[in-house]
Parts: structure tokens; C-alpha cells; sequence
């Protein structure tokens, strides 16, 4: 993997880590500290590129910085799943702290900065504060639950209310780490993306977010989602928030 | 297909309106020696990306579940039923 090194330390690259984590629980100024003392080394990647890949033993973990990524599991005849799709302040492969061995891949969708944290010093990290480990385990916790609810969706969810779904769900994702309000945010994600997330076809993705504009739901337009309707969203895709456990939750 | 494994499957067309809860109505019932097996809509959305191919919106049976890109031609089309029925 040809990673290009950013000529200068990011000193706000634990500021995102700060921001994500105390969207999901409240940190000391301890803990704060202990965070801005890890070392980050800063990668700038570009985009639809593996940054971990499925069977690989990773030393160290990925916070996202800027741009978007997802995880996602190839089957043969070029088959891809995406497990899910991570933004600005995620941690996505924080699980190769204790399982080493990587079950799946971790790509770029964007363009993307990335900051690597050895295992070693989150290690030390979580030692100093064990409260900070039960932060990070209710991040694992949490993206459980975003996994339960999108096995629901796969499983019983129509595809208009599963696409529905997802849209709430990164919107608040993105409200949460300050990346969105205003009922907008980026999506920089593909038609074939979401269709490959989704289990659909792109034409069938199409058709769905052609009768979501018919219906005035939403707008998407130059890789910005802007939702018209929130109650509305809300309402067909039966979206209950509990599940991301965001400490502030009105969407605005 | 038992006992025709060298017959050539025979493919037939029937042109058909098909409701796909959008404006991509023109439809094609694809049937493999009498039987159905798909049914083939053409893209007719100016969304879609790749407006004016044919794309499989039901497989049956061993077409079930199966998702190739859409088609250029029905010519295509045919050629990749008889293919994937055949292995």
C-alpha cells in the first residue's frame, strides 16, 4: 500500500477522536489529555484504496480524520458486501486491538486523512484510564447495534425504508461529530456504493431515491444529501435513534 | 435441463408492460425452452446510468439472485441466459 506521509503532524487530529468520543459519553480533562498525547501518524490516502485488508495482523489502529470509508467483504465473481460506511472521528478497525486477525477489509471511499495509533499506546492509554477503555467499549457496543439494526433492514426492511434508514442514521452520525446540521450533509457515496451496502442493485437504488425526490424527502445533489422531510424520514423508514446512544439527539 | 444437456436451450422473448414502481415499463418475459425464467426491463430513466440497456429485474429458479450488469442488446441478453443455464 503506497501511503503518502503528510510533511506535518495534525495537532487536531486527537481533537476528532475527542469530539466522537464525547458524542457517545462524557471524558474527563484526564482522559482528554491522555488522548491528545497519543501519537498519531498522519496519512494522506486516496480514494478506493485498502487501507487494511481482510487476514492482515494491523500494529496499529486507524482513526478517520477527513473523507469517508467503509468495510466491506469481497466474494467470488467480484462480488462486494459493505458492512458499513465511517466517517470523520471513527476508529473502524479499533476491534484489531483485541482480535488481530482482520475478518474483513477497510477501504476509502473519498479521499481520506488518516491518523495510525499504535496498539501499544492506546494500550497504555486504556491501562492509565480504564475508563477510557469502557468508552471505546461502548463504541464497539454501539457499532453492534448499528450492525443489528441493518441486519434488520437487510432482513425485513423494504428498500425504500432500509435507504430511508440509512439516511437518518448518517446524518445523525455526521450531526454528532459537528459534520453536518441544517438537515444536510455530505454523501459522498456512489449509487453503487449504497447498492453493494444495501444488498440492491444500482438500478434499483436509482429508482428509490428518484421516488424519495418525487415525494420530496430529499434532495441529493453534488454529493450533499439534503433531507426536505426529517419527520417524514423518520416516520417511513420507523427510525429510533436509541440505538447510536448520542448524547445530544434532537436533529437540527 | 436433463437429458437436452446437447440441445442448445431455446430463448424466447414475449415483449410485456411491466410495473417496476417507475417510468422503466418496457419489459421482455424471457422463456428457456417454454419455460419462464426472467423477466427483462429496459432502462428508460434518464437517471439511470446506463439508460437505454436491458436489465435483469427477475431471475427464477437458477437465475434467481443472480444480478449481471444491465445488458446492451436483447441480443446480450439472450446470450448470457443461454450461457447461465447451461453450466
Amino acid at each position: 500500500m503506497n501511503f503518502v506521509p503528510s510533511p506535518v503532524p495534525d495537532p487536531q487530529a486527537p481533537g476528532m477522536l475527542i469530539r466522537k468520543l464525547e458524542s457517545i459519553a462524557p471524558l474527563s480533562a484526564g482522559e482528554r489529555q491522555g488522548i491528545e498525547g497519543l501519537p498519531m501518524r498522519i496519512h494522506n490516502l486516496n480514494a478506493r484504496q485498502d487501507i487494511v485488508r481482510d487476514g492482515d495482523q494491523p500494529t496499529h489502529c486507524c482513526l478517520i480524520l477527513d473523507g469517508w470509508a467503509c468495510r466491506y467483504k469481497l466474494l467470488s465473481e467480484g462480488k462486494r458486501q459493505i458492512l458499513s460506511f465511517h466517517i470523520p472521528g471513527d476508529i473502524p478497525d479499533l476491534q484489531s486491538l483485541q482480535i488481530h486477525r482482520l475478518d474483513h477489509n477497510l477501504a476509502t471511499v473519498t479521499k481520506v486523512r488518516v491518523a495510525f495509533i499504535p496498539h501499544e499506546s492506546l494500550g497504555e492509554l486504556t491501562a492509565k484510564h480504564p475508563s477510557l477503555a469502557a468508552v471505546f467499549w461502548r463504541d464497539t457496543l454501539i457499532d453492534a447495534g448499528i450492525f443489528r439494526e441493518r441486519l434488520v433492514s437487510m432482513g425485513r426492511r423494504s428498500a425504500f425504508e432500509h435507504i430511508a434508514h440509512m439516511f437518518c442514521e448518517l446524518y445523525l452520525k455526521m450531526q454528532a461529530v459537528g459534520l453536518a446540521g441544517n438537515f444536510r450533509c455530505s454523501l459522498p457515496i456512489t449509487q453503487a456504493d449504497m447498492a453493494d451496502a444495501l444488498g440492491l442493485t444500482p438500478v434499483h437504488v436509482n429508482r428509490v431515491l428518484k421516488e424519495m425526490r418525487d415525494q420530496t424527502l430529499i434532495t441529493l445533489r453534488s454529493s450533499t444529501l439534503v433531507i426536505e422531510a426529517w419527520d417524514e424520514l423518520l416516520r417511513v423508514a420507523e427510525f429510533d435513534a436509541t440505538y447510536l446512544q448520542l448524547r445530544k439527539r434532537a436533529a437540527g | 435441463m436433463g437429458g437436452q444437456d446437447n440441445v442448445e436451450t431455446l430463448v424466447v422473448l414475449q415483449p410485456i408492460a411491466v410495473d417496476t414502481a417507475s417510468l422503466d415499463r418496457t419489459g421482455m418475459l424471457v422463456l428457456a425452452n417454454g419455460k419462464l425464467v426472467a423477466i427483462l426491463v429496459r432502462l428508460e430513466v434518464p437517471e439511470h446510468a446506463r439508460c437505454g440497456a436491458w436489465f435483469l429485474e427477475v431471475g427464477l429458479g437458477r437465475l434467481a439472485g443472480v444480478r449481471p450488469p444491465a445488458f446492451d442488446t436483447l441480443e446480450d441478453a439472450t446470450r448470457w441466459v443461454r450461457q447461465h443455464l447451461k453450466g
